[in-house]
């Protein structure tokens, strides 16, 4: 197991009242699983998934990934911990559009204590991985969508993650490349092993996870 | 990739906001370096001709009359001809010339006349003392204005303004001021008598408009002997380096001979200490304008970065970028614009002052090198001070501001 969520709330304070993102959630992710949530807009799927990272604090429950407490950990600490374990996959690319593709996927990297040489194979490789060698020098706007996003999930995996949170990575996507960029994580997740946890509204996305969780109103269904 | 590079690459990225958020410290920059280009040039110009003017600290016997400097040592008290060598050896800076005097009043003839006896520098040179010292030579002569060459040609060109140094004066030799030759009717080669001891007027000073113009000079030694003062002076003249006098010299030398009164020309000191507590000012309300203005430029320039950025910031903190990391880029930003507005404020300015010097001060201004140092302290100084809000509120972005929804 990589991953445990355990009576998982939270809650935020609105002046008509109190918001329940999240009531109660609990399930187990195995190393290996492609799973995806799904749900209604504003069902909590979003939050969940900040929630796993780290990003947002819970009110109640417990976070298990690979025996890390997510819940009370140190900015530092949780920093530390995503920088190592957690790869993310945005709807929006989140490339910087000063950077070049490889630059952009050597990133994370600009923290950690590999060689100039080192990071800039690792980045080729996966770059190669995801078929975009040609394109390593390209800045972001002159990369399609389809192209951005491989550089996206190219980034993701430059730190050998345990975890992939995946937000709507085909939000952006026509039919065409949002199969594509499925087919590719489907690829990482079962050549690398590499955990992937996808947030989706399209239940053709939806398919591709071996294990599906569904919310509804922040609750599981 | 790292962190230098990340923050290189977005400088790139952003090279006009860069120019705007520089603008006001490269300016403030180059406004102190200006004024201190044109001040250190005009301060040495103020202390040459306040050099030119000759000695400018007296030291007197506790019972001296200090009502008139420049006749204080006539007929004054005495004190030990050993307090030159208590000057002398307690190394004081700034002490750039002495001069022992025993002044009396004598009758030659029918005239009555100042007789001051001195002592020539090559007798004060030779004693052991300036040789321990180190104080032999050019060193002697040095004054707080940059060179000898320079006091000349900087001060006054008129050479009969100039109060010289007397070089060596024999045991029998005298120098007469202008108005006593003309009183006495005497001209070099005559023979003068003088308390019974007969003199060869070595020369006749040329006019000066002072006391001295009424004085005859006779060796110290020789007067001591004539009046019968042996090993006493009534004075010792001091040429001191007017930056030394406004910076406490006559305290020290108070220090020095806590038994004597020690006095200097009011107008000189408070010409050089007016001179340099103006342009201090000047400076310091520029170095106060620019820590205000240049600090909430740069902090301006760094908070428009920080919220044009704030998508970025957030995913750099979802991908593992600490608080601390994300501080210490919004700082190396503000460092390297500290160097970069240090560095042109720098040029520019100097350049300015070698423009303006001239028109200003009617003086040529050269660039100072010491001040590259200054202008990248406060450069850098303000850029930090004005980036250190808008780093902290950097670290504090939410990394979530990047996903879908919450």
């Amino acid at each position: 197991m990589i991953l445990k969520t355990t009576d998982l709330c939270k809650k935020y304070e609105h002046k008509d009242g109190t918001v329940k993102a999240l009531e109660n959630v609990s399930f187990e992710v195995n190393e290996g699983d492609f799973v995806t949530i799904t749900g209604a807009s504003g069902s909590g799927k979003t939050t969940l998934l900040l929630a796993i990272a780290g990003l947002i604090k819970s009110s109640s429950g417990q976070i298990q990934i690979n025996g890390f407490s997510v819940n009370g950990a140190s900015d530092r600490k949780l920093s530390d911990f995503r920088k190592k374990h957690i790869g993310f996959v945005m709807q929006s690319f989140a490339l910087l559009p000063y950077l070049t593709a490889i630059e952009n996927v050597m990133l994370p990297l600009a923290i950690s204590k590999l060689k100039k040489g080192q990071k800039y194979q690792k980045a080729l490789e996966l770059l190669k991985m995801v078929d975009l060698e040609n394109r390593k020098n390209h800045l972001p706007q002159e990369l399609s969508a389809g192209q951005q996003q491989r550089v996206a999930i190219a980034r993701a995996l430059v730190n050998s993650p345990t975890l992939i949170l995946a937000d709507e990575p085909t939000g952006n996507l026509d039919p065409t490349l949002s199969s594509d960029i499925l087919k590719l994580l489907k690829k990482i997740n079962l050549e690398e092993k590499i955990t992937i946890l996808m947030v989706t509204h399209s239940p053709l996305a939806a398919e591709f996870g071996n294990k599906k969780i569904n919310l509804e109103n922040g609750s599981l269904n | 990739m790292n962190i230098r590079k990340l923050v290189w690459l977005e400088f790139k990225q952003h090279k006009s906001q860069l120019i705007s958020g520089l603008l006001a410290i490269v300016l403030g920059i180059a406004v102190i370096v200006g004024i201190r280009s044109i001040s250190v040039v005009s301060e040495k110009a103020v202390a040459v001709n306040l050099d030119n003017l000759g000695a400018n600290i007296l030291v007197l016997p506790q019972a001296s009359n200090v009502d008139n400097y420049y006749s204080a040592d006539i007929d004054a008290p005495t004190i030990p001809e050993e307090y030159v060598d208590r000057i002398v050896a307690s190394n004081l800076q700034g002490v750039d010339n002495l001069s022992p005097k025993l002044t009396r009043r004598t009758k030659i003839g029918n005239e009555t006349i100042v007789l001051t006896g001195i002592l020539p520098k090559n007798e004060i040179t030779s004693k052991p003392m300036w040789q321990q010292s180190g104080l032999l030579g050019n060193n002697l002569m040095a004054s707080c204005a940059p060179t000898n060459t320079a006091n000349q040609s900087s001060g006054y060109t008129d050479e009969k303004l100039q109060r010289k140094v007397i070089d060596s004066l024999g045991g029998d030799e005298c120098l007469v001021g202008y108005a006593a030759a003309s009183k006495l009717k005497v001209g070099e080669g005559n023979n003068l008598e003088i308390l019974g001891k007969k003199f060869k007027v070595a020369r006749v000073l040329n006019e000066t408009g002072t006391v001295d113009d009424d004085r005859i000079f006779i060796h110290l030694h020789k007067a001591q002997a004539l009046f019968k003062i042996p090993a006493q002076v009534s004075a010792i003249e001091i040429m001191g380096c007017c930056n030394a006098i406004s910076e406490g010299l006559l305290g020290k030398l108070r220090n020095v001979l806590p038994d004597t009164k020690i006095t200097t020309i009011g107008q000189i000191v408070s010409t050089q200490i007016e001179t340099n507590k103006m342009m201090n000012k000047v400076s310091l309300i520029f170095l106060i304008i620019i820590i205000f203005v240049g600090g909430i430029s740069i902090g301006n320039f760094m908070w428009a970065n920080i919220n044009e950025r704030r998508k970025e910031i957030g995913m750099l903190r979802m991908i593992g970028f600490n608080k601390t990391v994300i501080y210490r880029m919004m700082l190396s930003k503000a460092l390297v614009l500290g160097i970069i507005g240090g560095i042109v404020g720098y040029i520019l300015g100097t350049l300015a002052g070698m423009w303006l010097g001239p028109e200003l001060a009617g003086l040529p201004v050269k660039p100072i090198a010491s001040l590259i140092g200054i202008s990248l302290a406060i450069s850098i100084g303000v850029c930090l001070l004005g980036a250190l809000i808008p780093s902290y509120l950097a670290g504090k972005i939410e990394p979530f501001k990047n996903m879908q929804e919450v």
